[in-house]
Order: C-alpha cells, then sequence, then structure tokens
C-alpha cells in the first residue's frame, strides 16, 4: 500500500473522535460503579452492541476470513456459534445475574461467584487472576492484529501502529471506564456492520458470485463445499490434511467452546451487569445474534471468494509473513475496490479490534481495582482510591500487553488466544451453570471445578500442541473434568443455606415471574 | 443451489434460521 494523505486524515478524525467520546465520559465517572458498570445505565442498542463488538474482535475478522480461505465451509459452524455465543451469554447467564446483580449490587462476576458460594477470598481469588490472565493473552493477540492491519495499510512500522494504537485506546479506557468502552463501541459496531455489509459482497461479486467460488472452491477439495470434513479418529492417527480439523466430534468440542466459552468471557459477561432494564433480556439475545450472524457469514464468504481469485490468480497473499491467510479479507477488499476506498477496509479492521482490546483492558483494570485491591487487599479503601487504582491497573495492563507483543508475531500466537478461550470454558461454563441453575451446588464444588478444568485443559493444550494431535478441541477434556469435580464434589460436601440459594436465586429456572398472584418462583420460565 | 451441495446448502441456512426462531419464542414468551 502507498502512504496517502486522505487515509491518514480518515483515520486521525475517528481516532480524536474516539479520545473525544472518552473525554466526555470522563466527566460522568464519578464513582467506581460508573467506572466500571457505566452506572448501570446503559440503553438497549449501546448494550446489545457492546456485548456483540466486546466479543466481535480483530481476530474475528482476519482470522474468520483466513479460516475460510484455509479450511472452506466445514468451518461455516463457527460462525453459527460464535454469534450464538452472544445469545447464551444474555439469555442463560444475563438474565438472572442481572436481576441478582441489581438487588445484592455486584460490580463484576466475582462479586457474584463470591456470593452464590459464599467464598470471598478463595474462589473470587481464583476467578479473578484466571479472567486477568486470560484477559492479557487475548490482548496480546489483538494488538498484533491491529499493528499488523495498520503498518501493512499505511507502510508505518509495526512498532510504531503498535504504540499508535494502544495509545489511543489505552487513553479513552482510563479517561471514561466503561462509559467510553461502550459509548466507542456503539461507533465501533456501526462502522464495522456498515463496512462489511458494503465490502462483503463487493468481493463476493468481484469474484465471479457466489456459484463461480463455489465451483472453485470444490475443484481445491471436493470437502470444501461439504458441512464437515470426513472423521478420521481413530481409524488414522491424523486427519488427512492439517485443514480438515473440522469432523462432526470436532465440532461438537468447537460448539461448547466457542458457544459457552465464549460467553462466560470475563470481557463479555461482566456487561451484563450494565444493563438499564431488565426487560432488554426479551430481544437482545434475538437482536444480538442476528446482527453478529449476517456480519460473520459475510466475513466468511469474503475468506472463500479470496481463495477462488487467489486461484485464479487475481490477488496473491503476501510471503516472508507467518500468517498469510490473515491477509486475505484486505487483500480482497482492496481488489474489489479503487485504493482510496480500501481506507474503509483499514477502519473496519480498526473498529473491530479496538472494540474488543478497550473491553479487555477495563476487565482487567477492573479486576485488579475492585476484586483484588478492594475486596481482597483493602476493604476499607475510599471508593475514589477504588477507581484509581483500577485506573493504574489498566495503564499497568496496556504496558504489560506492549512488552508482550513487542515481537512481531509470536509463533504461538494462535495457540495462546485458543488456549485463552479453552481456559474459559473449562473455568468458568461449569461453576456458572451450576450456581446459577442447581441449587446442590456448594462452594468446595465450584474450588475444585475451576481448580481441575483449569488444569485439565491446560495439560490437553500442551499435549495437543506439543505431543500429539486431538481428535477433539483440548479444551473439552478440562471442561467434561470441570463438569464431573462440580457434580461429584458438591454432593460429598454440605448443602449451602437457603438463605444463600434464595438470595441468589438459585433454581432451575431463568426469570422469576413478576408477583401478581400467578406462578411460584420455581415455574421454569 | 449457490453451487453447493444441498446438504451444505440446508444446514448453513436452517441452523441460524433455528436458532432466531427459538430466541423469537423466547422474547415472546416473557
Amino acid at each position: 500500500m502507498e502512504f496517502n494523505f486522505e487515509m491518514m486524515a480518515v483515520v486521525a478524525v475517528y481516532f480524536l473522535g474516539l479520545v473525544a467520546v472518552g473525554a466526555w465520559a470522563s466527566r460522568k465517572v464519578r464513582t467506581s460503579e460508573d467506572y466500571i458498570l457505566a452506572g448501570r445505565n446503559l440503553g438497549f442498542w449501546v448494550f446489545t452492541i457492546l456485548i456483540v463488538a466486546s466479543i466481535c474482535s480483530g481476530m474475528t475478522i482476519l482470522g474468520t476470513s483466513g479460516l475460510g480461505y484455509v479450511t472452506g465451509w466445514p468451518t461455516i459452524w463457527e460462525q453459527v456459534f460464535v454469534p450464538l455465543s452472544a445469545a447464551v451469554c444474555l439469555l442463560l447467564f444475563g438474565t438472572k445475574l442481572h436481576a441478582v446483580g441489581r438487588e445484592r449490587g455486584y460490580l463484576t462476576v466475582q462479586d457474584y461467584f463470591a456470593d452464590r458460594f459464599y467464598s470471598n477470598n478463595g474462589i473470587r481469588g481464583l476467578s479473578a487472576v484466571t479472567g486477568i490472565l486470560v484477559s492479557l493473552i487475548y490482548m496480546v493477540g489483538q494488538f498484533v492484529a491491529i499493528s499488523m492491519v495498520l503498518s501493512w495499510l499505511f507502510g508505518i512500522s509495526y512498532h510504531a501502529a503498535l504504540m499508535i494504537s494502544a495509545l489511543i485506546v489505552t487513553a479513552y479506557v482510563i479517561m471514561g471506564g466503561l462509559y467510553a468502552v461502550a459509548w466507542s463501541s456503539l461507533i465501533q459496531g456501526m462502522m464495522l456492520i456498515v463496512g462489511v455489509l458494503l465490502v462483503g459482497p463487493a468481493v463476493i461479486r468481484s469474484a465471479g458470485g457466489l456459484s463461480s467460488i463455489n465451483a472453485v472452491l470444490a475443484g481445491i477439495d471436493p470437502n470444501f463445499v461439504q458441512p464437515w470434513f470426513p472423521d478420521w479418529y481413530p481409524g488414522a492417527a491424523a486427519p488427512y490434511a492439517g485443514y480438515a480439523f473440522a469432523t462432526p466430534i470436532f465440532l461438537v468440542s468447537f460448539f461448547f467452546l466457542l458457544s459457552f466459552g465464549l460467553a462466560s468471557a470475563p470481557h463479555v459477561i461482566n456487561n451484563v451487569f450494565a444493563a438499564r432494564d431488565a426487560k432488554y433480556f426479551k430481544w437482545a439475545p434475538l437482536a444480538a445474534f442476528s446482527v453478529y450472524v449476517v456480519v460473520m457469514y459475510l466475513v466468511k464468504i469474503t475468506g472463500f471468494a479470496g481463495r477462488a481469485m487467489e486461484t485464479e490468480g487475481q490477488i496473491a497473499l503476501p510471503s516472508g509473513v507467518s500468517n498469510p491467510s490473515d491477509y486475505v479479507f484486505v487483500l480482497g477488499a482492496e481488489h474489489a475496490f479503487p485504493s482510496i476506498i480500501s481506507v474503509l477496509i483499514g477502519v473496519i479492521v480498526l473498529a473491530a479490534v479496538m472494540s474488543t482490546t478497550d473491553r479487555l483492558m477495563l476487565t482487567i483494570g477492573t479486576y485488579f481495582g475492585w476484586d483484588i485491591y478492594k475486596r481482597f487487599l483493602r476493604p476499607d479503601a475510599r471508593d475514589s482510591t477504588v477507581t484509581f487504582v483500577s485506573r493504574v491497573a489498566v495503564a499497568v495492563a496496556a504496558v504489560l500487553t506492549l512488552i508482550l507483543a513487542w515481537s512481531n508475531p509470536p509463533a504461538l500466537l494462535a495457540w495462546l488466544i485458543w488456549m485463552g478461550i479453552g481456559l474459559m470454558l473449562a473455568c468458568y461454563v461449569a461453576p456458572l451453570l451450576a450456581g446459577l441453575y442447581w441449587r446442590r451446588a456448594t462452594r468446595e464444588g465450584a474450588i475444585f471445578s475451576m481448580g481441575l478444568g483449569l488444569l485439565g485443559a491446560g495439560v490437553a493444550g500442551y499435549w495437543y500442541q506439543f505431543v500429539h494431535v486431538l481428535p477433539v478441541h483440548f479444551s473439552l477434556y478440562g471442561f467434561a473434568l470441570s463438569i464431573l469435580a462440580i457434580v461429584v464434589v458438591s454432593l460429598a460436601t454440605a448443602k449451602p443455606s437457603e438463605e444463600v440459594l434464595d438470595g441468589t436465586m438459585t433454581g432451575p429456572y431463568i426469570r422469576k415471574r413478576q408477583a401478581r398472584g400467578e406462578g411460584g418462583p420455581g415455574l421454569k420460565r | 443451489m449457490f453451487g453447493l451441495p444441498f446438504e451444505t446448502t440446508f444446514l448453513v441456512i436452517a441452523a441460524p434460521a433455528l436458532i432466531a426462531l427459538v430466541l423469537l419464542f423466547w422474547a415472546l414468551r416473557w
């Protein structure tokens, strides 16, 4: 790409807009609840888009089209399962967490765990430290993606791109907390949706249309147009090709990993406490899923189009980079549009990356400021001190991530990111589901579940990367262990008190029916 | 359709449509 002035101007205006949002938001931050939860005052669309934008990252855009390029249609399920995670988060976790959280004054999901599992230090510490760790891993991946795109688009160095993007995001997160993150996510989400709706169809058209793309894909490998790759386990030692991992049994583990693992991610689930009104949980699951699935299908098919265009010699992926397929979205869009409009692509990817990065940063800051500092180290700390410590923690997290992302793409980056999501699935999902819906789940069960889940996923992840390929995603082993642990250990330990269970609305229902003289709290609804 | 086998076409359209229907049902039962 040639450096040009118009492009820099557009991106500069975008960056200035974000800093302006941060400055506006900083005037609304008076208490730690304002900083961490935007005063529990987010409106319907800001809230719904915040959930989608938190999940939808830069890796999502680049990685999704890149995966489409490499594997064809069998991995389209990722584009069903990821949008589904937004609905799972809102419906299965969010509806009840929001109701209990408002009543009991939770600021983070650790407050829920500590309350439901009557353990302030053990489970809060385990959950918060895991959350900070996986968020840091995830954030390194985001920064690498953002710098890759910026340096590609503007011809500036990778390190300059890294510094600029980190400074902008850190500035508005420190200033405005969740107010700034939520409102900038609305801007970023809109740009992402409009951008993909413009770029996607144009790239597909310039590749000759969907039927022609599919004909080229089927010519490369007939399985590219099948809904999944053929099973290889246990008959063979490995799939017939490295890209043919998406077998039916693998896709089952992928479903749990994405639909439940991402739904329980710290930077996603904590948003549910910030909604202004419990009624939002009525339509938000459908709204979030529908918007997200359309955008993701388009991005994925853009990757297919890129594969067809490359096969026919219209585009060439860069050589000398470790992840050439991740460039397919950018290259396809460049081919479909004259260069001036390709600024749009840069802005799309930037918007996607920044809307996740800012939420991750805020998560690390609040987990440290609230869960570790206020609830563990200094229970008598003043409220303004908690906000200050959170802001300092955001800055420290940014510097730490910069150091980790400084050596241009670490080879293990993709594995690290999968490891991050895998650890979330193995650590949070079983205690959340059991805590919300099963009155017999106990403190000891939850602690064993988290500990064994992390251990199982860690060992299986190491095995998969350094020993031998596994038939299902490695996180499934940890997840199975965490479910087993919470059931067995809970049944072997003393039942929680009725007071705790009723106070946290525990039981096999999603929503308590309003008191209108009909139905009881035990009604499934 | 779209140059895909019937099974693939059916699944990639039916899966998101089914999820959307369930979520619509959730909203209407509220």
